[in-house]
């Protein structure tokens, strides 16, 4: 039986953690191929809904990263960011949402091996927890959608 | 329908090397709305950009993916090729195949598919593309400098030589600032005012400078290239038209005592003063608090003897509407005074004086002509002592950081003190000498060998009177901490520099954020020193932190030609990249409902309130508003609304949801 | 309440306000809303323990703002409501007289949200017991039997939204789940999409909820969702020292302090 290879869905910040995972690639430093990247121009514009709807339609994990405190290239976008995530993910955690699979990092744009050590980490640890297969069975529509414009 | 190209990039063979780009292109030529895909060798190259641009004439793209390195490289490449086929730009997206994916994984299947993936992604976010247009702004080509010290005046300078106005407003009487009270300037010992008047006679007589002196900002409105400031023109009670600056009614006036600004305490003026006789503008101002005719309705002497009738005694202060297009902030710094100092008196020992006391006991034109002084009995000061540090560097007096300046003036004071009092033993009590400019630690080794100023390293624990003499008590820390204790005749403090009082209250005006010192903030420590995070508005000198005159100069040089190249253009344009608050038809308006918690989320102050008035003009309902000139486009309004009336060109809600559900479909 | 009725008649009767929001009886031994236009209608008022329904859902409602100026009879939780409302601009002195109704049953009449403000910063926001020990329980659980309760509780939700129209701090006439462009929130009754649905809310009402229990006792099946929103207010208290309504708008989510402290980020 094929090792169970998780499925990550990283949220990113265009201007640290994007970059930073560009010097990760300029630097030719591998890591785990499990992560698919989405670019935010700030993580103060990262919505809720998406990490839920990541989960929802089969993600096992998620990594959330942005500019460290006080380096946001929007000045504050990332102090917004950082308080809404305290919140949200107490509220996950209440309701029973494994928020051990939602990591969150402040990656700069010059670490480009913090980004390959974040990425290595997620992979390992959500193989460990496996398959998020509790939210997968709820998430079962009727009919599946098929979205295309 | 969507009719998308994809162009699969080998990029030689850093992509190709460990991603089939054969197979993604394949792949994604099966998508619903993908019309067009292939994969090539360099599509950055000029064959490579011209199969992009033939392909959206031949086949009418309408959307175009290009899947090769970071967008962070070559967007601009991309985007400029699709406006030269007659694409908006703005409908080019790139996946990111390299940076990303093939210099980061190892040959496989896996990396291909993630590759295939990375592509999916953009392709249903393309879907939602909008065409974009860059947004125009008009600027007036004029420019307010508040603050007329060394920084203020040079800004003021540099742009009226590009040949734009300036409007330069000053809360004091006279420009000048702080340098004009100075008696030399170091390194070089040149005459301060000598250096400085020439400057500020240009200032006045400049065709290309308006300047309002007894002037201070009233309020700001509007956006770079767009502000409406109101200036608050303080009445001094004087026809200056009139007025020829003759003087005689500052020689005449009865009421002489009032301690001179000027002077630091240590002079007198009268109640119709000029701060000093080089003043420019050369006219002088009533000071109402301490006026005869103002306090008891009686004297008038001045209009008495005012041979041209200047005087107006019932003038008021007079509000002028400007509008300019650039800001520059020139506001300048303070000092601590010694009544912040308990273990050095709270300010009771007349002979314990700070750092620009000294200079005007020191400055030929002072309250004692040069002469040093004590403050107390005039006598001449045999033992003078210079205390270092006097709060700064001190995080228990909440003055952690360094005021730069104070090492050299130090330095200056004790050489000048040497020079005018032969036979006079000085002392300098300090933690380190910091001397980093050029021909700095060149004078202060002079001052310590050529003219035998002695230096103690360690700090003052305090200073009480005793027989009319200010006993120092001291240590030397490289004598084992032998302690110290000095009789001295005048203790002068390098008391910290700090920002001038209603600086926090102007920044409020201004928009502009400042640091917990109140010194205000630039938009980046290293690379934006002279620019604020409010387009528009730009810093010179130490109203940003404690600098010395060459810096301020430099920065105020720096900060006109951000203006100047502001004004380079009749309109700016920025990238469409921006928030905007949805509109629809009436009765609805908006789906926005006027909660305005967006308003204080906005880093840059850029949502306004725009009310929505019908046929009759009464006020129908009050929404949001996002201000294209201000918005930078980062996002935050957007995740906290939630109606999600308000969205960001480029990373809709729409293509956000796309993105992500694309992405775990088939993964 | 005869205080209440003879000042709602003065306000009508000198057409200082045009309604006045208040209780009365309705069927069975329950109360309702009622909205006073007449002055002979004042008599129809009623105050007592009955009477827990949050008023200031109304005052956003365009067909009681379109009467003009109203007066409401505000217990605590209300005036809360009321001054949260104002802070973001939906409610002011212009269009909205508050009758209070203070703990101890006696009227006082506001002459401005000021005063309001004033007399509701008086009293913290308090969980009672029986809610605490529901969560208390809930914090004793491992997140897997939290899942299955939360999943379980929700799964017979049908999405009737009542806990929404009840809630005076759901006024957005296009809520969230109305958007379907992209359809964030599923519309029918489905086990994640209920669980999603009141996520969503309880996120919305993150530094706006005060813990009034209107959602809750709006609900036809008695789901206990305002434990999700006291979950909120609890963790805005142990990180951020808690809020209070506040007309300054000094919004708990949309401000921030440079040392918020969290302990999971890398």
């Amino acid at each position: 039986m094929a090792e169970f290879e998780p499925k990550i869905v990283a949220f990113v910040c265009n201007w640290c953690t994007y970059a930073g995972a560009d010097l990760t690639g300029t630097s030719r430093i591998k890591y785990a191929s499990n992560v698919r990247i989405v670019r935010f121009p700030c993580t103060g514009r990262i919505d809720y809904m998406l990490l839920l709807k990541a989960f929802d339609e089969g993600a096992d994990g998620i990594i959330v990263s942005g500019c460290h405190p006080n380096d946001c290239h929007y000045t504050s976008g990332n102090f917004h960011a950082r308080r809404r995530w305290i919140m949200f993910r107490s509220l996950c955690d209440f309701t029973g949402i494994d928020t051990e699979r939602i990591k969150f990092s402040w990656v700069s744009a010059a670490e480009g091996a913090k980004w390959a050590d974040i990425v290595n980490a997620t992979v390992s640890s959500i193989r460990e927890l496996g398959p998020y297969t509790e939210y997968k069975k709820v998430a079962k529509y009727p009919e599946k959608e098929v979205t295309h414009g | 329908m969507s009719k998308i190209g994809v162009f699969v990039c080998h990029c030689g063979e850093n992509i190709s090397a460990t991603v089939d780009c054969a197979k993604v292109a394949e792949t994604a030529g099966n998508y619903d709305g993908v019309t067009f895909s292939v994969d090539y060798k360099y599509m950055c190259s000029d064959p490579g950009q011209n199969l992009i641009k033939s392909a959206i004439k031949d086949k009418g793209l309408t959307g175009v993916v290009v899947a090769s390195c970071s967008p962070r490289m070559h967007e601009p490449t991309f985007r400029k090729a699709c406006a030269e086929a007659g694409l908006n730009p703005f409908m080019c997206e790139m996946a990111n195949l390299r940076e990303h994916c093939s210099w980061v994984h190892e040959k496989g299947e896996a990396t291909t598919e993630k590759a295939i993936d990375l592509v999916r992604i953009l392709v249903e976010k393309v879907k939602y593309n909008h065409s974009l247009n860059e947004i125009k702004v008009p600027v007036t080509k004029t420019a307010l400098v508040i603050g007329g010290g060394i920084a203020g005046i040079q800004a003021s300078l540099d742009i009226a030589n590009t040949g734009h106005k300036v409007i330069l407003i000053e809360k004091d009487p006279s420009i000048g600032g702080h340098m004009s009270q100075l008696s030399e300037t170091f390194p070089t010992l040149d005459c301060s005012q000598c250096i400085l008047t020439p400057r500020m006679v240009e200032v006045a007589q400049h065709p290309n400078i308006t300047l309002y002196t007894y002037a201070e900002l009233e309020s700001l409105e509007g956006f770079i290239g767009n502000f409406k400031a109101k200036i608050r023109k303080k009445s001094k009670s004087l026809d200056e038209k009139l007025c020829t600056g003759c003087g005689l009614c500052t020689t005449k006036c009865p009421v002489k005592k009032i301690p001179s600004e000027f002077n630091e305490g240590l002079g007198k003026r009268t109640a119709i003063y000029v701060p000093f006789p080089q003043t420019v503008p050369n006219k002088p101002v009533i000071d109402r608090k301490n006026c005869t005719y103002y306090i008891k309705g009686k004297c008038k002497v001045c209009e008495i003897v005012c041979p041209t009738g200047a005087i107006r005694f019932d003038q008021e202060d007079e509000i002028v509407e400007l509008e300019v297009g650039a800001i520059v902030i020139a506001t300048g710094f303070t000092v601590k005074q010694p009544d912040f100092f308990p273990e050095y008196g709270y300010g009771k020992y007349a002979d314990v004086i700070t750092g620009l006391q000294f200079e005007r006991l020191a400055s030929a034109s002072g309250p004692t002509l040069g002469e040093i002084r004590r403050p107390s009995d005039g006598k001449v000061p045999e033992k003078i002592v210079f205390l270092a540090c006097a709060g700064s560097r001190d995080p228990a007096k909440g003055i952690p950081y360094c005021s730069k300046i104070c090492c050299m003036y130090i330095a200056k004071h004790a050489m000048l003190y040497q020079h005018k009092v032969h036979g006079g033993k000085s002392y300098v009590f300090y933690m380190d000498i910091r001397a980093g400019g050029k021909q700095y630690e060149e004078f202060v080794r002079r001052a310590i060998e050529d003219d035998g100023v002695n230096y103690v390293r360690g700090r003052v624990s305090r200073i009480y009177e005793k027989n009319g003499k200010l006993i120092v008590n001291g240590v030397d820390t490289l004598l084992n901490a032998m302690p110290v204790e000095i009789e001295a005749d005048m203790v002068v403090l390098a008391t910290a520099g700090v920002a001038n009082e209603g600086a926090e209250e102007l920044a409020q005006k201004l928009h502009i954020s400042y640091d917990p010192y109140k010194f205000f903030a630039e938009a980046h420590p290293k690379l934006k020193p002279v620019e604020t995070n409010t387009a528009g508005i730009f810093l010179a000198g130490a109203c940003q932190a404690p600098r010395d005159i060459p810096e301020s100069v430099a920065m105020a040089s720096g900060a006109a030609v951000k203006v100047a190249g502001l004004f380079s253009q009749d309109e700016l344009t920025r990238e469409p990249i921006i928030a905007v608050v949805n509109r629809q038809a009436p009765p609805v308006y908006s789906s926005c409902v006027g909660c305005f918690l967006c308003v204080s989320a906005c880093p840059y102050q850029a949502i306004e309130k725009e009310e929505i008035k019908n046929r009759n003009g009464e006020v129908v309902k009050s929404i949001a508003k996002v201000n294209p000139g201000l918005c930078q486009g980062c996002g935050t309004c957007v995740a906290f609304c939630r109606t999600k009336s308000i969205d960001i060109q480029g990373y809709t809600h729409e293509q956000m949801y796309s993105e992500v559900m694309a992405l775990l479909n088939e993964y | 309440m005869v205080d209440l009725i003879k000042r709602a008649k003065e306000l009508i009767g000198t057409s200082a306000v045009k309604v006045v929001i208040g209780y009365e009886q309705g069927t069975g031994n329950k109360t309702r809303a009622v909205f006073v236009e007449k002055a002979e209608d004042a008599d129809k008022l009623i105050f007592d323990s009955r009477c827990v329904q949050n008023l200031a859902a109304y005052v956003t409602k365009k067909e009681v703002r379109e009467k003009g100026k109203m007066a409401i009879a505000a217990t605590l939780p209300v005036m809360r409501s009321i001054i949260q409302l104002a802070s973001e601009f939906q409610v002011n002195d212009k269009n909205l007289l508050v009758l209070g109704i203070t703990p101890d049953s006696k009227l006082v009449e506001f002459a401005s949200l000021v005063e309001v403000e004033t007399f509701v910063h008086q009293y913290q926001i308090e969980i009672d017991e029986r809610n605490r020990e529901m969560l208390g329980k809930l914090e004793k659980m491992t997140r897997e039997e939290r899942w299955k309760f939360w999943i379980d509780e929700l799964a017979p939700c049908f999405k009737c939204y009542a806990c929404r129209a009840a809630c005076p701090m759901c006024y957005c006439h296009r809520c969230t789940v109305d958007f379907n462009q992209p359809q964030w929130i599923p519309v029918p009754s489905h086990e994640l999409g209920n669980l999603e649905w009141h996520l969503m809310r309880a996120i919305h009402l993150t530094g706006r909820c005060i813990d009034c229990d209107a959602c809750y006792n709006a609900c036809p099946l008695s789901i206990p969702i305002n434990l999700l929103t006291k979950k909120m207010l609890l963790d805005a208290k142990e990180h951020f020292g808690g809020y209070q309504p506040s007309l300054k708008g000094d919004h708990l989510m949309s401000t921030y302090k440079p040392d918020d402290k969290e302990n999971f980020i890398q």
